[in-house]
C-alpha cells in the first residue's frame, strides 16, 4: 500500500476551509447587513442616523470612557503586580502567577454573582453607582489578560540592561524610565488590547450588575431582539472600524520595540 | 601607594554560604591593562561585578583612589562596563546607546556672574561631539541612526566599548568582551583595544579565560582558580616563572613532572639528575615545569634522556612531536622534525627548568569516629584502624577501645584529624567501592601521571593521583585502605 502523502497545501484545506465559513462568509454577511435597508436596497441611512442621533452617541461615548476606565485600573493594578512577580526572585513565581490568573478558571457568571453580593452588601443598592460597579466587575474579570502580558515582556527583558544604565549612570528612577518602561510598551499594548476591546461590548457584566445603561454591546443585542439586523450588523461594523484604527495605532508605537509579548 | 588607582583588600564573596571569591588582595596601578585570568567559575567575573559595584562584596574593602567604595552604587562609580554579551538598548540607536550615559551626567561649571558653581547637564553640542569622537575611535563614524539590532556581533561589541569609553570613565572594565566574536574578528579587536588603551590612557580591567588573549593584551595578568589569586605577574612572569602547577598548566602548554630536589641547585624527574637554577632544601617534594619548546633534541646518545617517538604533528610554525621515555610522555615543540618511532636524546637547560614547592603531598580533614569504629569525614564513612589512637590498645569483642593499661574508652562521636597520604589514594567508577564520592573537577597531566581534584559535595577536596585518563565532572568514588588511613585526636 501507498503511504498517504500531502503537500503542505493539501495540508491547509480544512483550514482555509474553515476560514472561509466561519471568518469571511459572516463577515460578507455582516457588510451585506451594514449597508443595506429593510428592503435590501443600497444604504448608508443606517450610519447616518447612528451618527446624528444623540443616544447612539452617547452609548458610543459611554462604552468608550468605560473600557478606558476599565483598562487604566487594569494597568495600574497589572503593571506593578506583573514586575514584581516576574523580577521578585520568587522561588515558586510560576505558582504565584498562576494564583493571580486562577479565576480565569472559575465560571464567569459565578465570579460576577459573587461580586454583586459582595457590592450589595457594601453599597446596599447597586442602583447608586452603576459606572463605580461596572468598573470594578470588569477589572476583576479583565485583570488576568492584563497581568500575563505583560509579565511575560518583563520576563524577556534582560537584567543585564538594568546593570548597564546604572553603569551609565542611571540612578533606579531613570533606570525605570529609559529602560524598564520603554521595553515592556509591547506588553501595555497587548494587554491593553485584551482588556479594552472586551470591555467595548461586553454588556454582560452590566447587565449582571444591573447597570441599565446602554453599550455599544447592549446596543448590537437589542437590535437583534427586534430583529433589526441591519442596525445591529451596522453597530458592528462601526466597532470594527474603531478597532482597527486603535489596532494601526499601538502597532505603530509597538513596530520599534523588540520585547516582546505581544499578543494581537 | 599614591599611584594605585584601585585596591582589593581582603574581599571575600559568598552566595548563599557558598564562597566564590575568597580573601582577594589586589592593587592596581593607574593606567595599567590588567586581566583576570582564569577558568569559568573560578570568581573572576564575581570580581569585576564588584569593582563595577554590581556585587558588595561580603566581607573586605574596595579603595578607588584610597577612598572605601564598597557601598558606593554602581551610577556613582566613575567606572564604566562592556558587557560581555554587549547590554545594548533595543529601542535606542546607535547614537542613543552612545550618548545614554553623557544625557545623564551632570557637571559643574562655574558661574560667570555670581563666581560660584552651577551644576549643568551637558548641552546637546557638547554631547554630540562626544559621540562622534567615541565613534571614531572605534571606527563607527556614520553609524549614528542606525538600529543596534542591525549591527553585526563585531559592530555591536564596537558600540558597547564607545558607550563606555565616552563617559571618560577612571576605569573600563571588560567582561570577556571578545567571547562571541570569531578568532579573525577577536584577534583584529585585540589589537585594537590594546591601541585604545594606549591612546586613552585609561585603566582597564579585563577578564578572559583565554590564555593567549591574557599574554597578548596584559600589562599584568592575576590568575586565578576556585575563587583565589593563583599569581600575579607580568606575562612574562607567569609565563616564564609559573607560581605552581596550575598556573603552568593554565598558560600555554607545558610538561609538568613530579621531581624530588637531590642536592644543592639539583633535581631529579623522568628518573634523571638535572640542573636546575631554584634552589630548595634537599628531598623536597617539587613540581617540575618544562615548557614544550625548551626541551632540545639531539642525537640518542648526546641527551640527558632518551625517548622514542611515538607522534608527529605539523602545527604550522612548530612540530608537536610527542615522546615516550620509559614511563613518561613528553611533549616537544620544535621547528626540527623528527620521525615516528625513531630513537632521539633531549636536553634541558638549568634554566628552562622551572621548579615550584609540591603544594600537595598528604590530604588532611575532620573527622569523628562513628558508633561502629568507622571515620566519618569529607561526606563519607571509611573503614579504619582506631587502635592507632592509642598506642598498644586494642578491640574487645564489644569494639569498645581497651588502651594498653586496662581503661575501657567510647569512641563514638570522638573527633580526630585525618590525613591521608596521595599516594595511597585512588578512584573507583563504582560509588559503592570507595568511602566518599565526588565530581573531579581539575586535572593536570604529569608526564606518567594525572593528578586529579576530587571535590564531595560539602567541598572537601582530595588530591588523587591516577595514571590512566578519567575526565572532568567524572563522579567517582575514593577508595583508601583501611590502614592508610591516618588518625589523630584532636
Amino acid at each position: 500500500m501507498r503511504k498517504l502523502m500531502f503537500t503542505r497545501k493539501q495540508l491547509a484545506v480544512p483550514y482555509v476551509m474553515f476560514l472561509l465559513c466561519f471568518v469571511v462568509a459572516p463577515l460578507i454577511v455582516v457588510f451585506y447587513y451594514a449597508f443595506t435597508d429593510a428592503a435590501g436596497h443600497f444604504s448608508l441611512t443606517n450610519y447616518i442616523n447612528f451618527f446624528t442621533d444623540r443616544n447612539t452617541i452617547g452609548t458610543l461615548v459611554y462604552s468608550f470612557c468605560l473600557s478606558i476606565t476599565a483598562t487604566a485600573v487594569c494597568l495600574i493594578i497589572a503593571y506593578p503586580l506583573a514586575y514584581i512577580l516576574a523580577r521578585g526572585g520568587f522561588k515558586k513565581r510560576s505558582i504565584l502567577l498562576m494564583l493571580f490568573v486562577m479565576p480565569m478558571w472559575i465560571n464567569f457568571t459565578l465570579r460576577i454573582t459573587a461580586l454583586k453580593e459582595i457590592l450589595d452588601v457594601f453599597e446596599g443598592n447597586l442602583a447608586f453607582h452603576p459606572f463605580l460597579n461596572t468598573v470594578i466587575g470588569m477589572t476583576y474579570d479583565f485583570l488576568p489578560f492584563m497581568v500575563l502580558p505583560l509579565y511575560t515582556s518583563f520576563l524577556k527583558l534582560d537584567r543585564d540592561l538594568n546593570e548597564a544604565a546604572a553603569d551609565l549612570g542611571a540612578n533606579k528612577l531613570n533606570v525605570f524610565l529609559k529602560i524598564t518602561l520603554p521595553l515592556s510598551i509591547p506588553g501595555i499594548i497587548s494587554g491593553v488590547m485584551m482588556v479594552f476591546l472586551p470591555a467595548m461590548t461586553n454588556y454582560v457584566v452590566l447587565d449582571m450588575l444591573h447597570n441599565s445603561t446602554y453599550i455599544m454591546g447592549s446596543l448590537i443585542g437589542s437590535y437583534f431582539n427586534a430583529y433589526d439586523w441591519n442596525n445591529g450588523a451596522m453597530i458592528s461594523v462601526v466597532l470594527l472600524v474603531i478597532i482597527f484604527i486603535i489596532t494601526l495605532l499601538t502597532n505603530h508605537f509597538g513596530d520599534d520595540n523588540q520585547g516582546g509579548g505581544r499578543v494581537v | 601607594m599614591g599611584n594605585n588607582i584601585i585596591e582589593l583588600r581582603n574581599i571575600i564573596k559568598k552566595y548563599d554560604g557558598n564562597v566564590v571569591v575568597e580573601d582577594i588582595n589586589l592593587e592596581i596601578k593607574k593606567g595599567e591593562f590588567v586581566t583576570f585570568l582564569g577558568p569559568s567559575g573560578c570568581g573572576k567575573t564575581t570580581t569585576l561585578r564588584m569593582i563595577a559595584g554590581f556585587e558588595l562584596p561580603t566581607e573586605g574593602q574596595i579603595l578607588l583612589d584610597g577612598k572605601d567604595i564598597s557601598d558606593v552604587p554602581p551610577y556613582k562609580r566613575p567606572i564604566n562596563t562592556v558587557f560581555q554579551r554587549y547590554a545594548l538598548f533595543p529601542h535606542l540607536n546607535v547614537y542613543d546607546n552612545v550618548a545614554f550615559g553623557l544625557k545623564l551626567k551632570t557637571v559643574e561649571v562655574k558661574d560667570e556672574k555670581t563666581g560660584g558653581t552651577v551644576i549643568k547637564k551637558l548641552s546637546k553640542k557638547e554631547i554630540k561631539e562626544k559621540v562622534q569622537h567615541a565613534l571614531e575611535i572605534v571606527d563607527l563614524e556614520g553609524f549614528e541612526k542606525r538600529s543596534v539590532t542591525t549591527l553585526s556581533g563585531g559592530q555591536q561589541q564596537r558600540i558597547a566599548i564607545a558607550r563606555a569609553i565616552v563617559n571618560e570613565p577612571e576605569i573600563l572594565l571588560l567582561d570577556e568582551p571578545l567571547g562571541a566574536l570569531d578568532l579573525k574578528m577577536r584577534k583584529e579587536m585585540q589589537i585594537e583595544l590594546k591601541a585604545m588603551h594606549k591612546e586613552l590612557g585609561i585603566t582597564f580591567i579585563y577578564v578572559t579565560h583565554d590564555q593567549e588573549e591574557a599574554l597578548t593584551m596584559s600589562d599584568k595578568i592575576v590568575v586565578m582558580s576556585d575563587g583565589c589569586i593563583q599569581q600575579i605577574g607580568t606575562p612574562e612572569d607567569i609565563y616564564n616563572e609559573p607560581a605552581n602547577a596550575f598556573v603552568a598548566d593554565f598558560i600555554g602548554e607545558s610538561n609538568i613532572f613530579n621531581g624530588k630536589m637531590t642536592g644543592r641547585l639539583k633535581v631529579r624527574f623522568c628518573d634523571t639528575e638535572f640542573e636546575c637554577v631554584d634552589d630548595f632544601p634537599k628531598n623536597t617534594a617539587v613540581d617540575v615545569v618544562v615548557r614544550p619548546e625548551d626541551i632540545v633534541i639531539t642525537e640518542p646518545d648526546k641527551g640527558a634522556i632518551k625517548g622514542k617517538v611515538t607522534s608527529v604533528v605539523f602545527k604550522g610554525v612548530h612540530f608537536e612531536i610527542t615522546v615516550e621515555s620509559g614511563n613518561y610522555e613528553i611533549l616537544i615543540h620544535s621547528t626540527k622534525s623528527a620521525a615516528v618511532d625513531s630513537e632521539i636524546g633531549m636536553n634541558i637547560g638549568p634554566n628552562e627548568i622551572h621548579i615550584m614547592e609540591a603544594e600537595y603531598t598528604t590530604n588532611i580533614f575532620d573527622g569523628v569516629i562513628s558508633k561502629h569504629n568507622t571515620v566519618l569525614f569529607a561526606d563519607g564513612e571509611f573503614e579504619c584502624d582506631v587502635t592507632q589512637l592509642y598506642p598498644g590498645s586494642h578491640l574487645d569483642e564489644e569494639e569498645y577501645l581497651i588502651t594498653a593499661d586496662g581503661k575501657k574508652i567510647d569512641l563514638t562521636d570522638v573527633a580526630v584529624e585525618v590525613e591521608v597520604p596521595i599516594s595511597v589514594l585512588s578512584m573507583s567508577d563504582n560509588a559503592e567501592e570507595g568511602g566518599t564520592c565526588g565530581n573531579i573537577i581539575s586535572l593536570i597531566y604529569k608526564g606518567d601521571h594525572y593528578t586529579y581534584t576530587v571535590r564531595t559535595k560539602s567541598e572537601e577536596d582530595f588530591i588523587i593521583t591516577d595514571e590512566y585518563l578519567w575526565n572532568e565532572n567524572d563522579y567517582v568514588s575514593v577508595v583508601v585502605a583501611k590502614e592508610n588511613i591516618k588518625l589523630r585526636l584532636k
